[in-house]
């Protein structure tokens, strides 16, 4: 019998970079970007600051954001928890939503035929084209916007949750019928485990559509604490480099958040054996 | 030989034009603020005299979305509110004050069924403006700080929400918003339906003294055609004159150019009443804009107060 090869050999290719060396590249690329940037505005002045701000002015807004002591100061931390907290109340309710209907879709083939190839045409539609019916539907408050959201990241979900289930190999199938499950059981024991990397992908997917149907409802809805309510206000003032700073904050959320589900992703793939370790 | 030649009655052509520039892009607003605009472009007066110069007017339904157009280089002269127009300036955009065109023309209007009856009532409601930042949303900050009221993001009750003012009978409608501080002649049209005033235009700020419109224009176009900007001023003036002496021809007037751009006409009494409350000016009150570019600061969306030496044009 020949001797298994070492954990380390199987899960660490000598081909793989340290984290250390992507880090820095990471950072050299970061800081590479800041520098076309300010040379872009600051030295060259390829365009005027009220179009293109300089990063200085970009930071500038962000630190008044974080601790100014204007009357619209120091505003910036509340419109990220604001915004977050209506993002992950919809994504948590699309979640529930969206994976009680692909479980129903997975399971039953007439509701998979017809509201299946629905929700991917609703899929297909942006979610601001959503915002102004669901501002008649529910006036311009917060349910609006969290109907937007909840529109947009359900479908993922649900679409992920019966696409797995549908795609568990027969022979698990086969096995836990064998074994003795059945109906729930089997359901709740066997089909939903096994599909569940494939759900992940589905939920990652939901999470990106969410932030992105949220900040589009907040730049229609108003009048609460909002990354959304801020990108307006810099607009409506002139005050691009406002607008540019949103976008960063926005993007750099989404980007983290995104990384997270990606990491328990990777990890649960790694424990069933669908990926190597990096 | 023969592109000497052109080039030579090229220069010829252009020197001889005494306007200079081939177009002048014009910016308003469908509102009656900017009625000198409506009368100018509608009679036809700017175009003559423009002579040789093409006017290529653009509507626009907020500041906000004009100064983006000015910003992009793609407006030469604008009606605007002060808001957005100081705003742009100590943003440092190309731009500079030519003339008044209104004063006051905003009220503040209480859902019928609100209970509203003064600016205290307002405590614990909604109050709609037509944009975050804009000149009505300023002096209804202004007008809660003199009521003693403070917005929600300031620990206090009242909530402002930004509604375009042409839904805000829709928003009224479905109990969206308790009260609304709109520019006329949305606050006639919503009178018309039974919500009563409960701030006039004398009672937003200044005794009603204080300008709602005025006329900009980009700074390097001025420098450039003077012959233009003087010629586009003067006809300013007398469609301004023309809007004080001969109200009911006026009136007329404004409601086809409204009727052309928005696709219907306002009930003659209903834009009867938002003139009386709209002062038609073409001079500039430099202390109003300073006090206003000071309100500016003081709801926080500005930090500066912009040169106002360098700002107007003489």
């Amino acid at each position: 019998m020949t001797a298994l090869p070492q954990d380390t050999d199987l899960h660490r290719s000598p081909a793989l970079p340290p984290r250390w060396l992507m880090l820095g590249w990471q950072l050299l690329g970061l800081l590479l970007i800041l520098a076309v940037w300010y040379v872009a505005t600051d030295v060259l002045k390829l365009y005027p600051a009220y179009v293109f701000p300089s990063p200085r002015a970009v930071w500038t807004e962000i630190s008044y954001g974080l601790w100014g002591s204007g009357p619209q100061d120091g505003k910036l931390l509340a419109s990220i928890a604001g915004s977050l907290r209506r993002v992950v109340t919809g994504y948590l309710a699309a979640v529930v939503l969206g994976g009680f209907i692909g479980l129903l879709m997975g399971l039953w083939l007439p509701l998979r035929a017809t509201l299946g190839s629905y929700l991917t045409g609703v899929q297909s539609v942006p979610s601001i084209a959503f915002v102004p019916f669901a501002i008649l539907f529910l006036g311009l408050n917060e349910r609006a916007v969290l109907f937007v959201v909840i529109l947009e990241s359900f479908i993922p979900v649900a679409l992920a949750v019966s696409g797995a289930l549908l795609n568990v190999p027969p022979t698990l199938r086969v096995a836990g019928r064998t074994l003795g499950a059945s109906g729930l059981g089997l359901m709740l024991r066997v089909l939903l485990p096994a599909a569940l990397p494939n759900v992940l992908s589905g939920l990652r997917t939901a999470w990106s559509f969410a932030w992105r149907a949220l900040v589009g409802g907040e730049l229609l809805i108003s009048g609460s604490k909002s990354l959304g309510e801020q990108l307006e206000v810099g607009r409506n003032t002139a005050n691009v480099a406002l607008v540019l700073a949103t976008i960063l904050i926005i993007g750099l959320i989404g980007g983290c958040f995104d990384g997270l589900l990606r990491l328990i992703e990777s990890r649960i793939r790694r424990d069933y054996g669908l990926e190597v370790a990096q | 030989m023969r592109f000497t030649l052109l080039l030579a009655s090229l220069l010829l052509t252009s020197a001889t034009s005494a306007q200079g520039a081939a177009t002048l892009r014009l910016g308003y607003f469908p509102n009656l603020t900017h009625a000198a605009a409506l009368v100018g472009v509608g009679r036809g007066t700017f175009q003559k005299a423009l002579g040789s110069t093409r006017l290529d007017v653009r509507t626009f339904s907020s500041g906000t979305t004009l100064s983006e157009a000015f910003a992009a280089g793609q407006l030469d002269i604008a009606y605007i509110g002060p808001g957005p127009a100081i705003s742009a300036a100590s943003r440092g955009m190309p731009v500079q004050f030519l003339a008044g065109a209104a004063n006051a023309g905003a009220v503040l209007v209480a859902r019928k069924d609100s209970g509203i009856k003064l600016a205290r009532d307002l405590n614990g409601k909604t109050v709609a403006v037509p944009s975050l930042g804009n000149t009505q949303d300023i002096s209804l900050r202004h007008l809660l700080s003199a009521s003693n009221l403070k917005t929600k993001e300031n620990g206090g009750g009242v909530t402002i929400v930004s509604v375009p003012p042409a839904d805000i009978v829709a928003a009224f409608a479905g109990k969206r918003a308790d009260a609304a501080l709109v520019p006329e002649p949305w606050g006639a049209a919503l009178e018309a339906q039974g919500n009563p005033v409960i701030g006039d235009e004398k009672t937003v700020w200044r005794g009603g003294n204080y300008p709602s419109a005025l006329v900009i224009v980009n700074t390097k176009f001025a420098q450039a055609n003077p012959g233009v900007v003087s010629a586009f001023v003067k006809v300013h003036n007398d469609a301004t004159g023309f809007l004080n002496k001969s109200p009911a021809a006026a009136q007329a007037a404004v409601n086809a150019e409204l009727e052309k751009l928005t696709g219907s006409k306002l009930d003659p009494r209903v834009l009867q009443r938002a003139w009386s409350r709209t002062h038609f000016t073409a001079a500039l009150d430099i202390n109003a804009l300073k006090e206003y570019a000071a309100l500016n600061v003081e709801a926080g969306y500005a930090r500066t107060i912009p040169d106002f030496s360098a700002l107007i044009r003489p």
